[in-house]
């Protein structure tokens, strides 16, 4: 354990819900306590990847262009492929290629397999019911309203593909986020395709994410250490919360003042510079190679299994 | 509404792709003509305020506690189009960073929540609005009326896309490639849950950021209300209701009337006799009021909204459309007539002097 290591506590992983809360089960508890929690949370991933985006291994070594170019071959790939055994073989690639890169697999599972079964279980287990993917019926579960209600084949099938989709789409994302500084993945970014305004505005926000983010704690923990009993009152909370977001729009909008008046005074024109990227070197190449084979094997055995 | 890689094809992911890059394009100009060399500071400060906006827990009455989004927060206080960099920049973020949202799914999730939401959320906000004062109550509720509307278009949205999928993709046998649900149980399951809880803790969150700007910072409303008054008294006094633009509106919907002839069926109850399926109703027979007063008027001048035997249907819906609307134009105008009449008698009345 190095001394930049990521406190334990912090790294303990939460459910991964929607962020807009339409999906999912809702703890009931304090609002502030939750926000707090959610403002740690932010913190601890990006803690996180800044701990394993420096540290040894197969995938830290790789260019982040070529890592980005085969994160997005490899999604549309899962998304082509239409075999259950595919897509688990893919997952298993994953998971190969995380311990490869000194990943906590531990971390990577959890990772995925809380957030699958809370987004994905309940969405995906009435579809596997006849009354939503009509089909063969293998499992019959009686009668609904005088028609038979089963799990059919084809609804077992499709909830497996959706399953393994998900969990391979999440874990490619984890890893190339986990293995690629920031720094590196907005040069990336803008060697590939992107706009170098968009990606300037891209790393700023970024980077004063965390300094509003210092600010929405402190209110909450102002808000906390004043708070004696429960909170009860659902008014006055939300109005709290309104405020506290007015508040914070009004730092925003004053720190975004104060880094334009600093960008002026450093000479700032309206053109923005990110880090230059280096010269591809072999090994980059030879990992893109090695990439778009697996991925041409994968596309072509899923063909394959078709007939 | 957050959709994760997986539940949708690259097809449909391809597709937004396409269509949210002019949207990109328009935005980024729109808001650099207007705050120039300031553009990268305050719309990167935006993004970042519209990530940590999702963050904010609402409390809500059953204990429990929900987020909003916050699209058409950021578009009445920064304006729409400003809405749509800022939001898309977080979504990339949660996408990229956080893994909320997919990455493939980032352009369908961008048109959601950061096309949708705050383009319909802000059109209602600017309407419901229109003629009022910087201060007045009556613009935070615009404000969350127009985060309700711009969540419930942007769930609308997202339910469309998934029950779209099984539809388009499926395999021989029928097996659902992607999200399984189909539009008719997609919609129901989404709308639900946004009507009700999801759309009000938007509403509650929009209005009250909305009303706090106006006690607290009344400077920070001004940045997209620039020639707004902010006390009632100084607005200038309403000019009178559109009547062109329901004159326009008429007319635009008169001329539309020979879409009647697409549609296939009819509504319910509007059949002939004839053409009615009364063995559905177990009945054997028409039954005798029926069948007398079904043609009891046979004077119609335009039959079937048609004339000279169907022989030109579009034509002949076209005029039963002018006609009518003038028919009805001459009722009420005979109506307000005779109406105004009668005030004016008994105006006359109660003047007279006792």
């Amino acid at each position: 354990v190095t001394a930049t290591a990521t406190p334990d506590w912090l790294t303990r992983p939460e459910l991964g819900l929607c962020p807009c809360g339409c999906i999912g089960r809702r703890r009931k508890g304090s609002f502030v306590e939750k926000t707090m929690t959610g403002a740690a949370g932010v913190l601890r991933a990006a803690m996180l990847s800044d701990d394993t985006a420096t540290g040894p291994g197969l995938l830290q070594r790789v260019d982040a262009r070529v890592k980005v170019l085969a994160l997005l071959a490899s999604l549309v790939t899962a998304g082509l492929v239409h075999h259950v055994a595919v897509l688990a073989a893919m997952y298993v690639v994953t998971l190969a290629l995380a311990v490869a890169s000194r990943l906590s697999l531990t971390f990577f599972v959890k990772r995925v397999w809380l957030f699958v079964p809370i987004f994905t279980g309940v969405v995906v287990l009435p579809a596997t019911l006849n009354l939503v993917t009509p089909g063969h019926v293998v499992v019959p579960l009686g009668t609904w309203f005088g028609q038979p209600v089963g799990v059919t084949a084809q609804g077992l099938t499709s909830a497996g593909l959706i399953v393994t989709r998900v969990a391979t789409s999440i874990s490619l994302v984890v890893l190339v986020t986990l293995t690629t500084s920031w720094s590196r993945l907005l040069a990336a970014l803008r060697a590939l395709f992107v706009p170098r305004v968009f990606v300037a505005v891209l790393g700023m926000s970024y980077r004063y994410l965390f300094h509003l983010l210092d600010a929405v704690t402190d209110m909450y923990t102002a808000r906390k250490a004043r708070t004696v009993t429960r909170d009860r009152d659902v008014a006055s909370s939300r109005r709290y919360v309104a405020a506290s977001a007015g508040a914070l729009f009004g730092k925003a909008q004053a720190l975004s003042e104060e880094v334009h008046f600093a960008m002026l005074a450093r000479g700032y024109t309206g053109d923005a510079r990110t880090i230059s990227n280096t010269r591809l070197r072999v090994r980059d190449m030879v990992f893109a190679l090695a990439v778009l084979a697996a991925l041409i094997v994968t596309i072509g055995g899923d063909r394959v299994l078709v007939r | 509404v957050h959709i994760p890689d997986g539940y949708l094809s690259p097809a449909t992911c391809g597709t937004f792709g396409v269509a949210m890059v002019p949207v990109w394009v328009t935005a980024g100009r729109r808001v650099r003509k207007v705050v120039r060399s300031r553009y990268v500071p305050l719309v990167a400060l935006g993004a970042a305020y519209s990530f940590l906006v999702m963050m904010f827990n609402v409390p809500i009455p059953d204990g429990t506690t929900a987020h909003a989004v916050g699209a058409v927060l950021v578009a009445c206080v920064l304006g729409p189009w400003a809405a749509v960099v800022a939001v898309s920049i977080a979504l990339l973020i949660q996408a990229l960073f956080f893994g909320d949202g997919g990455v493939l799914a980032f352009a369908a999730n961008a048109w959601n929540m950061a096309f949708v939401m705050p383009m319909v959320g802000y059109a209602t906000y600017r309407l419901l609005a229109r003629h009022v004062s910087l201060t007045s109550p009556r613009r935070a509720v615009a404000a969350g009326v127009g985060g309700y509307v711009g969540l419930n278009a942007a769930a609308l949205c997202a339910a469309v896309e998934f029950g779209l999928q099984p539809t388009l993709f499926h395999s021989a046998n029928g097996t659902p490639l992607y999200a399984p649900f189909h539009l008719s149980q997609t919609i129901p399951a989404m709308m639900l849950a946004h009507l009700t809880i999801a759309g009000l803790v938007e509403l509650a969150l929009t209005a009250g950021v909305v009303a706090y700007l106006q006690r607290a910072n009344l400077p920070l409303l001004r940045i997209n209300h620039a020639a707004v008054p902010v006390h009632d008294g100084d607005v200038a006094p309403t000019r009178p209701f559109g009547w062109r633009w329901a004159f326009v509106g008429l007319g635009v919907m008169a001329v539309l009337t020979p879409l009647g002839l697409l549609a296939p069926g009819g509504a319910f109850g509007e059949d002939a006799p004839a053409k009615l399926d009364l063995r559905r109703y177990h009945l054997g027979a028409v039954p005798d009021g029926l069948a007398r007063y079904a043609g009891f008027w046979h004077h119609a001048l335009f039959d079937g909204y048609g004339f000279s035997h169907d022989r030109h249907p579009a034509l002949g819906y076209l005029v039963s459309a002018f006609v009518g609307i003038a028919a009805i134009a001459v009722t009420v105008a005979l109506v307000a007539g005779v109406v105004r009449l009668a005030r004016v008698r008994r105006r006359d009345v109660e003047s007279v002097p006792v």
